[in-house]
This record gives structure tokens, C-alpha cells and sequence, in this order.
């Protein structure tokens, strides 16, 4: 009885390790190994037609840099206007666009605790270089309580890194000859 | 009486004579203290992001020195950026509350809704400046500093005096539109 157990567990055993063997690693990783064949440029905000404070497109900028690299989704994960891009192999360009913006305020919001939120909504949509897009999502940054203004962009740039975390980016392999 | 008046020309020739060197040297020892103090004043600042090295809501002082704006922070950790690799630079204005995290705890515990008129007075106005930057390989960066109301524009003016884009306002651009138009 013992035996034949030991058999057969080594039999599973062989048979866990040789499917393993001949899965290609990309299936193993699951989506996020996909993705990291991949390389991000990040543009510059576009307000579109809000007026939007300096302040806040560029910190939506900034953070959407950092957010990004810590998603560790992309090989790369470069400004706008890096010149390194133009040799990136599989580069997925980041445009986004800002939708809504209500401008609030931190004293309004200590005062009266419903009203004076910050909020932010914005386009995120990534494309290969041949201009096919292959995100497009719509994702929003809110300060209702507690913490500064800027700080609606940190959760902004959060969200759409997230967004883009969950998001099942197309193989590399399939749009080769685009890029 | 005419050797009287010919005396009286002569000391105003000579007083006058004295008198510009005199005007011409305070001149010039104005322009000297502008120069000097210039590149070695410092401006207490925060620096909200932006810069990789220093963290997030780092106290230091922000100072020009050789062509580069550098942050240093209190802990003796610095950054810069060269003058001539900024693109912009926007002034702009931010209400925050003091006290950091202790008042928000104290504003948020306080009964009967003592938290509220707390909030009230536990605000300041500060001066957001905002600088776009290219780096070593073109790309794009962007940096916010919060100053002390009043401080933004020292360092705007003296920016824009070393020969750095600065963007107008709208206000300021409407004004000189109107300007324009009234001429």
C-alpha cells in the first residue's frame, strides 16, 4: 500500500513538472509577464478644455511617472521627449486628457465637511506607435476630507496605474510588425 | 561784486564736479549689492514633488548657485536643476492647514463642533512655484515648490531677471493686452 503511494505521487509528481516544462513562461506569469515586455512613455497632460492649474497637470505628470514604475508592468517607464524611446523595441505611448476638474478647497472642506472637494476625472488611453489603441479608460481623483488639493492627483495617477495593472495589454508578439 | 559772483560760479563748478562721483559711486555700490546678495540668498521652501533624490514634503532652502536653482534639505540631502534646461515656470497660490497631523487629529476630536471653528483659523496662504525641466536625456520633468506667501515672486523675478521663461498669469496677460489696446 505504501508503495503505491509513493508510485503515485511520484507519477503526479512527474507529470506537474513536465506540463510545467512545456507551458511557455509568458502563460506561467499570467498577464503582468505580458505587460512587462513592454515599455511605457508617459505625454504630457492635455487639459483639454478645463483650466487647469499648472500645478496639477503637472503633478498629475509626475505622479503618473511613479505610479507606473511601481506597478513594475513595463520594462520601461519613460518621460515625454526621452530620447531612449526612439530605441525602445515595444513602446506603448500614454496620452491623457483631462475630462472634469473642480477646483475645491482644504479650508472649505475642514469647515464643512461636505463641501470643497477636489476632483479630478481624466482619459488615460495607450497606444502602440502606429497609433492603435490598445487602453482607453476613464478614471477619476477625488480629495473629500482629509489631505491637500494635489493630493486628488496622487489618486488619480494611482487609479489609472491600476487601472492599466488589471487591464489585459495584447502580446507583443501579435503586434510585432507595428512596432 | 563781479569777482564775488565769478567766485560763487566757480564753487558750484567745484561742488558740482564732487557731487557725481559722489552719485555715480552709490550707483555703483547699489549694483554691487544687488549682485552680491543675489546668488547667495536663500528661500526657505517645501518641496511638494518632483525631484527624485529628495522625498515628498521635504523642508530645505532653494537657492541659485553657478546657473543651477538647487534644493538643499535640512538633513544635508540636495538636488538641482540647470537654469538653461528649464522650460517654464508658473506661480500660483495654495490655502493649507497648519499644524500638520496633530491639528487634524485635534480638529477632528474636538466636541461640539469646536473642530470646525478650529478649521477656520488653522489655515495659511502659500505661494506654489512650478517648474518644467528638461533632464539629461530631453525628457520632460516637472517640480512644485511651496514658499511663504510673497517668496514665490522673489524667486519668479529673480528667475526670470537670470533669463528663464517665466509664464505670465492671466491677469497679468490681460492687463498687458489692455495695455496694448489702450495705445
Amino acid at each position: 500500500m505504501k508503495a503505491n503511494w509513493k508510485i503515485s505521487s511520484a507519477v503526479l509528481m512527474a507529470a506537474i513538472l513536465t506540463t510545467h516544462s512545456e507551458l511557455p513562461p509568458r502563460l506561467l506569469a499570467g498577464t503582468s509577464s505580458v505587460a512587462a515586455e513592454w515599455s511605457v512613455q508617459v505625454e504630457k497632460v492635455i487639459p483639454g478644455d478645463v483650466n487647469l492649474e499648472p500645478a496639477f497637470r503637472v503633478a498629475i505628470y509626475e505622479n503618473l511617472l511613479d505610479e507606473l514604475a511601481k506597478t513594475k508592468q513595463f520594462n520601461q517607464v519613460l518621460p515625454d521627449g526621452d530620447r531612449r524611446a526612439t530605441d525602445v523595441p515595444h513602446l506603448l505611448v500614454l496620452t491623457t486628457t483631462v475630462e472634469e476638474y473642480t477646483p475645491g478647497s482644504e479650508a472649505r472642506r475642514a469647515v464643512t465637511t461636505v463641501s470643497g472637494a477636489t476632483k479630478l476625472k481624466v482619459r488615460g488611453q495607450l497606444c502602440t506607435r502606429t497609433g492603435e489603441v490598445v487602453f482607453d479608460h476613464v478614471v477619476d481623483g477625488n480629495v473629500r476630507f482629509f489631505g491637500g488639493n494635489l493630493r486628488a492627483t496622487y489618486n488619480l495617477a494611482r487609479n489609472l496605474a491600476n487601472a492599466v495593472k488589471q487591464a489585459k495589454l495584447p502580446d507583443t508578439s501579435s503586434l510585432a510588425s507595428n512596432n | 561784486m563781479i569777482r564775488r559772483i565769478i567766485r560763487f560760479q566757480e564753487i558750484c563748478q567745484l561742488g558740482a564736479c564732487l557731487m557725481l562721483p559722489i552719485f555715480f559711486s552709490a550707483g555703483l555700490m547699489g549694483q554691487d549689492d544687488g549682485n552680491v546678495k543675489s546668488p547667495s540668498s536663500t528661500l526657505h521652501a517645501t518641496h511638494i514633488l518632483g525631484f527624485e533624490s529628495i522625498s515628498k514634503n521635504a523642508n530645505g532652502d532653494l537657492s541659485i548657485q553657478d546657473q543651477t536653482l538647487r534644493f538643499q534639505t535640512g538633513e544635508g540631502s540636495s538636488a538641482g536643476v540647470e537654469l538653461k534646461s528649464i522650460q517654464d515656470v508658473f506661480l500660483g497660490e495654495e490655502d493649507k492647514e497648519t499644524g500638520g497631523t496633530p491639528m487634524t487629529v485635534t480638529r477632528v476630536a474636538a466636541p461640539f463642533g469646536g473642530g470646525r471653528v478650529i478649521g477656520l483659523f488653522a489655515h495659511k496662504k502659500y505661494d506654489t512655484v512650478t517648474l518644467e525641466y528638461l533632464d539629461s536625456d530631453g525628457g520632460l520633468h516637472g517640480a512644485i515648490f511651496q514658499l511663504n506667501k510673497g517668496l514665490g515672486q522673489v524667486l519668479k523675478t529673480e528667475l526670470e531677471g537670470r533669463g528663464v521663461h517665466v509664464a505670465r498669469a492671466e491677469g497679468e496677460t490681460n492687463g498687458l493686452q489692455q495695455a496694448g489696446e489702450k495705445k
